[in-house]
């Protein structure tokens, strides 16, 4: 009796443990039980980062793959994706801007595209950015013109139906609506923002840089009257000094009359849809940007997918990349979030057909070319803290864009080195 | 070698090869980097990549950013350590009196922003600073001061940014103060309370004294940690307005990661190492002066 029960107790001693002991290993079975292959690895910013998840259920059903969508916030984008590449953590697709393709391309991040049918039929001109040394390295998703959205209620008590679309006009205009409105302001022109100040530079023939792209060619008349009239703008007291942190809520202040013109691009419709409430469809418009004289070519944050050069899994990453890029998908996202096709097909559809959608497609035609240099990001900044300094009175013009000239040689001196050499064409 | 040496060795082994291994290696790469061209075209091809001296250090001292962000960081020390350490030390002075009672409330609540999130709370205070709404320009106007454009305005940025900073961290001394101001021999206060001394003279000859090693302990950690100064300025104004902002870790930074110049981030990081290891022997040696140390 007694030995029984020792052994019993034994028994299910051994049991008990033996149980405790498999545990871990059914934690292991359910983890590697339940799941099918890897999901493919998409980033992309911004909206298009935070709305890529509607897109992939259609592409899952269809052809079975899951995708795994993370988004980047745009303004840590850049350094996210050179560390990733740096450290072997390349997504399988990823969203890049198009003046980022260059390059990516440059430092073996993305691969060729492997068709020329996936870049068919797109929007003249947007190839240009994307295509490097006659090969093309994405597959353009989105254009990203941008035009002046206004304040339509603001501009007719200023007498105007639609804004001046030349530079002398725009300066009236503004006045006529800081006069009605004192405290407020007209334009509304990020100090940190350069995409404005770059089509205004691209609009009065600034080059920009010479000798094959390898030294700054600020000191020109051209990009001193860009420079000028930019700088203007802010003197007259059209514009606030502002940087993005200090404009917390864009669309905020617009509904709120702080600024009537916004030159900005085509996700600023979501924004808009989405407040409704505060500020309604009817009290908006959007028309081209000016220019010096009339509209003209307008440089934007267009985008494009491309696929990482050492992902494992390619024909799956092209085919995620057809699946979004495809006229359907890009329509759907256009109704999402503001996104205009750069598939000229898609455009044959009645949803493009909207008059607020006008101006962006007339737009699109006209793409600013923008300097094919790996530096050419940071080049923009280095402008735009160079009018920043003029706007607020540290430098003169003669002297910031004199500094400017010095920084970028300095800038591209690696560039001039390898150019010199040879080994860059 | 002794059992014994033989001994310590073997148990100082584990903790020796992980120092070398996380901060010995690191630090002479670091170290290598800085004398190399490593940028962006290094990424792409590796025989891109040249020596180039001391180089990096030249091309440094040549940017007027880098001397822009230099005394950006110097203006941040020279202001913000008198400014953290005294608010603390004047917290912990008046925390410290026998008559403010629920004082554990009061540490609580005090402590409180050191533990918050800097982002969160950098928000909160870019609303505040706000010049049209701001609840600081709000209370201002009630005394007839102007409005100020705190982030907007190259000349009050830094104040702006390390009335956040102070407000944000000036709890975390006032713990350490309190807890060396109730190691103040209450009997020698006695004492010279009876000799005759007034507030101040027994603040100055007997607290300051006895707090003097924490003094200066709380000195070259606010010193080391104002010279490496970033997130605030990162997440209240990106550096701007016409990079009245940018400090010396920012510049490394942009440099570094947002660039991929490696070479030249290197060189600030070494540049920055050599200001924080002289200004901390600096106030060593201050401190042996007056037996603090």
């Amino acid at each position: 009796m007694r030995h029984d029960r020792a052994m019993g107790e034994q028994a299910q001693d051994w049991t008990r443990r033996a149980a405790l002991g498999l545990l871990p290993m059914l934690g292991l079975a359910g983890c590697t039980g339940t799941r099918g292959p890897e999901p493919l690895k998409f980033w992309a910013m911004s909206y298009e980062g935070d709305y890529s998840p509607m897109l992939m259920p259609a592409f899952t059903a269809a052809t079975g793959i899951a995708v795994d969508v993370q988004s980047l916030p745009a303004t840590a984008a850049h350094e996210k994706l050179l560390t990733a590449q740096a450290g072997g953590a390349m997504p399988d697709v990823l969203m890049l801007y198009n003046g980022w393709v260059q390059e990516f391309a440059t430092i073996g991040a993305i691969a060729p595209v492997p068709s020329a049918a996936l870049v068919a039929d797109m929007f003249p001109g947007v190839l240009d950015a994307t295509r490097i040394a006659g090969q093309d390295f994405a597959v353009p998703w989105s254009v990203a013109p941008q035009v002046q959205f206004y304040r339509r209620d603001i501009l007719a008590r200023a007498g105007y139906a639609a804004p001046a679309q030349d530079w002398d006009g725009w300066l009236r205009m503004g006045h006529a609506i800081k006069r009605q409105r004192p405290d407020d302001f007209v334009f509304m022109l990020l100090l940190n923002w350069p995409d404005t100040l770059i089509t205004m530079l691209g609009q009065t023939g600034a080059t920009m840089l010479r000798d094959h792209d390898t030294r700054g060619n600020f000191q020109t008349p051209e990009a001193r009257a860009a420079l000028a009239y930019y700088a203007r703008i802010f003197a007259e007291g059209l514009a606030p000094k502002a940087l993005s942190t200090e404009i917390q809520d864009p669309v905020a202040a617009f509904a709120q009359g702080y600024f009537a013109i916004w030159p900005t691009g085509p996700t600023t419709l979501l924004d808009l849809r989405r407040r409704a409430a505060e500020i309604p469809a009817a009290r908006w418009g959007t028309a081209r940007l000016a220019g010096p004289h009339g509209v003209g070519a307008v440089s934007g944050l267009s985008t494009s997918l491309c696929v990482s050069a050492s992902t494992p899994r390619v024909a799956e990453a092209w085919a995620l990349v057809r699946h979004l890029s495809s006229p359907a998908s890009e329509l759907r996202y256009q109704t999402m979030i503001g996104n205009l096709p750069a598939r000229l097909n898609a455009w044959a559809s009645p949803q493009l057909r909207a008059p607020i959608l006008a101006p962006f497609k007339e737009q699109m035609r006209f793409p600013a070319s923008a300097p094919k240099v790996i530096e050419w990001e940071r080049i923009k900044l280095e402008i735009q803290f160079a009018a920043e300094r003029v706007v607020r009175g540290v430098q003169t013009i003669p002297q910031a864009l004199a500094g400017l000239d010095t920084r970028v040689d300095q800038l591209l001196a690696k560039r001039r080195a390898l150019v010199e050499a040879g080994t860059l064409g | 070698m002794t059992r014994q040496e033989r001994a310590a060795w073997i148990f100082s082994a584990p903790v020796l090869a992980v120092i070398a291994l996380v901060f010995v290696l690191p630090t002479a790469l670091a170290m290598a980097l800085s004398v190399t061209d490593y940028s962006i075209y290094a990424l792409a091809d590796w025989a891109n990549l040249r020596f180039v001296g001391l180089g990096n250090f030249g091309d440094l001292f040549a940017t007027p950013l880098f001397w822009r962000a230099i005394g950006n960081t110097a203006l941040f020390a020279v202001l913000g350590v008198p400014m953290a350490i005294g608010t603390s030390l004047a917290v912990a002075l008046l925390l410290n009196d026998a008559t403010v009672r629920w004082k554990p409330l009061w540490r609580v609540l005090l402590f409180a922003p050191y533990v918050t999130s800097i982002v969160a709370t950098a928000v909160v205070w870019r609303f505040l600073f706000n010049e049209r709404s701001g609840l600081i320009n709000r209370v201002l106007a009630t005394v007839g001061v102007a409005p100020v454009d705190w982030l907007g305005d190259p000349h009050t940025s830094i104040p702006a940014i390390l009335i956040f900073v102070t407000w944000k961290i000036f709890g975390y001394n006032m713990i350490v103060f309190t807890a060396a101001l109730s190691a103040v021999p209450q009997d020698l206060m006695e004492a010279a309370r009876l000799d005759g001394a007034g507030r101040w003279g027994r603040f100055r000859h007997v607290t300051l004294p006895a707090i003097g090693p924490t003094l200066l302990l709380a000195a070259v950690m606010s010193v080391a940690g104002f010279l490496q100064i970033f997130a605030e300025p990162y997440v209240m104004t990106l550096g701007g307005p016409a990079q009245s902002t940018t400090t010396i870790l920012y510049f490394m930074f942009d440099e570094g990661f947002k660039w991929w110049n490696l070479g030249q981030a290197s060189a600030v990081a070494f540049v920055l190492f050599v200001m924080i290891l002289a200004l901390t022997m600096v106030q060593t040696r201050i401190g042996r002066r007056y037996e603090w140390l």
